[in-house]
């Protein structure tokens, strides 16, 4: 069966590039805009992976974050944001709330490979 | 099957099919030769038996003349008269049989006129042995009268049978030569159909044989299309593949970009400070939304216009009036900062408004192309406009 993942992001042309991508490199793909729709979208079909914006409309991410994990404490988390901090300093102040994180302007090889590596 | 193959055999089917004609035609005349030659055989042999018979008559005739005349018996008479009819029935035969044939009918004309004399001089030794003497029957009989002798008449027919049978085999030689050349003809024929049927047949195995290579040819070419349009379509497939993934990148690129200057821009636009972008020149190239309201100037009223326009440095020592723009132009040409300089920022309607003057040089790979300066009010009339 093909990993699920799950990508939240309030842009509609951000869903829509990274879901044809991954669609094509053989992931099944759920894509909501919001935090609401990303905790129902988490207990209809709970996700492989979670990819995830840092500013949301309805919430804030990473309090959708610690949500999301409350759920599926095991599902890793990417979070694909384009406000710019040292990916060194995020990784040390969200570290075990996250599983990585990238900036909107990485390569989308660059992200299907942190996909693949995640997912295993 | 090609046509150059059909063509010729159609052409050896007919050149068998003149053969076959030709024998059959040769076949049929043979036959009505045959049925000719068995006829004219049939009525030769005829006409030498009636010959025959009417020399056999003659001399029967003859010979129970004499008898008669010794014996005077009726039954002699009888039978010499009796042999005297035959001899006129076989003549008529005779004569009829050769009736299609002038030099023999003649002959046989000759012949009746002689065999005529001869009857008729039997007739008269008959009529005066019945009505005379004996010895004057034998004196009759040795004076012969009778014309041409009968072994005359005798080595006549003799001779005109002798005619017949030679030409009988003269027929029968020519017969056989005919039915020599008959088996010749139809032997050769045979063969010759057979050599043009097997031609045919090597004509047909040979063309079979070029079309199984042919199709053997075109298989194979198939087969390598079939495997090159394989690859070509797993090529083009992969190139599909790669080129909608470049697209997906640069797409996902420039939606990055944009995203990061839509972000930037709204940083600038959120800044509470004045920010202005100068031209190497210190005219105005850029504003952010607190320089529009500050001055009340739309960005169209100073676009382009030198800075001097909006914001003046305060002198440094009392009682000086001019303002002091050279150490900002001094600035930028220098790349130096300049920051938190006293300065009046004048607006649309020409009130002043004390603010900090800072300056930031633009560089473009070591290069000052312009500078950016930002304004910041004075708390107390921040504390108030805010």
């Amino acid at each position: 069966m093909k990993p699920h993942i799950l990508v939240v992001d309030d842009e509609a042309n951000i869903r829509e590039l990274l879901g044809q991508f991954l669609t094509d490199c053989g992931y099944r793909l759920t894509a909501v805009a919001s935090a609401t729709e990303a905790l129902q979208a988490v207990q209809q079909a709970p996700p492989d992976l979670i990819i995830s914006d840092l500013q949301l409309e309805d919430a804030d991410g990473l309090e959708m974050i610690g949500q999301l994990k409350a759920v599926l404490p095991d599902t890793p988390v990417i979070l694909l944001t384009g406000v710019l901090f040292d990916p060194a300093v995020v990784s040390d102040s969200l570290n075990g709330r996250i599983a990585c994180y990238l900036p909107k302007t990485s390569p989308l090889a660059q992200i299907l490979a942190t996909v693949r590596r995640l997912l295993g | 099957m090609q046509d150059k193959t059909i063509r010729r055999v159609v052409a050896f089917f007919l050149l068998i099919a003149a053969v076959l004609v030709v024998l059959a035609v040769q076949a049929v005349r043979n036959i009505n030769r045959s049925v000719a030659s068995s006829d004219w055989v049939n009525h030769t042999h005829a006409v030498i038996n009636e010959a025959e018979l009417l020399r056999a008559a003659l001399y029967v005739g003859d010979g129970t003349l004499h008898t008669y005349i010794l014996t005077g018996d009726p039954h002699d008479l009888a039978a010499c008269r009796e042999a005297l009819a035959k001899v006129g029935e076989h003549l008529e035969i005779t004569k009829a049989l050769t009736r299609q044939e002038p030099a023999q009918h003649e002959q046989i004309l000759q012949l009746e006129s002689q065999v005529n004399q001869r009857t008729g001089f039997i007739g008269r030794v008959l009529a005066a042995r019945q009505t005379g003497t004996p010895e004057t029957a034998r004196a009759l009989l040795a004076a012969d009268t009778g014309g041409t002798p009968l072994g005359e008449i005798g080595r006549k027919i003799q001779k005109l049978k002798d005619e017949e049978l030679a030409l009988l085999t003269e027929r029968d030689h020519a017969s056989f030569l005919q039915a020599q050349t008959t088996r010749w003809t139809v032997w050769v024929g045979m063969v010759l159909d057979m050599v043009l049927l097997g031609v045919v047949a090597w004509l047909i195995a040979d063309d079979l044989a070029a079309r199984r290579r042919v199709a053997a040819t075109l298989q194979e070419a198939n087969a390598q299309l079939e495997t090159r349009v394989r690859e070509r379509t797993t090529e083009l497939a992969a190139a599909n593949v790669r080129l909608s993934t470049e697209n997906l990148e640069r797409q996902w690129a420039n939606q990055a970009l944009e995203h990061q200057l839509h972000y930037n821009q709204l940083i600038v636009d959120s800044i509470n400070d004045l920010v202005l972008v100068l031209t190497k020149a210190m005219n105005i190239s850029r504003i952010n939304p607190a320089v529009t309201h500050w001055t009340g100037m739309e960005p169209t009223e100073l676009i382009n216009q030198p800075l001097t326009r909006v914001v003046r440095l305060v002198p440094a020592h009392a009682g000086t009036e001019a303002p002091m723009l050279d150490p900002i132009a001094q600035a930028v040409k220098a790349g130096h900062d300049l920051r938190n300089q006293p300065a009046l920022l004048e607006d649309k309607r020409g009130r002043q408004t004390p603010v900090l003057f800072s300056l930031f040089p633009l560089r473009d790979r070591d290069k000052v192309v312009g500078g950016v300066v930002t304004l910041q009010l004075v708390p107390p009339v921040a504390a108030t406009k805010a």
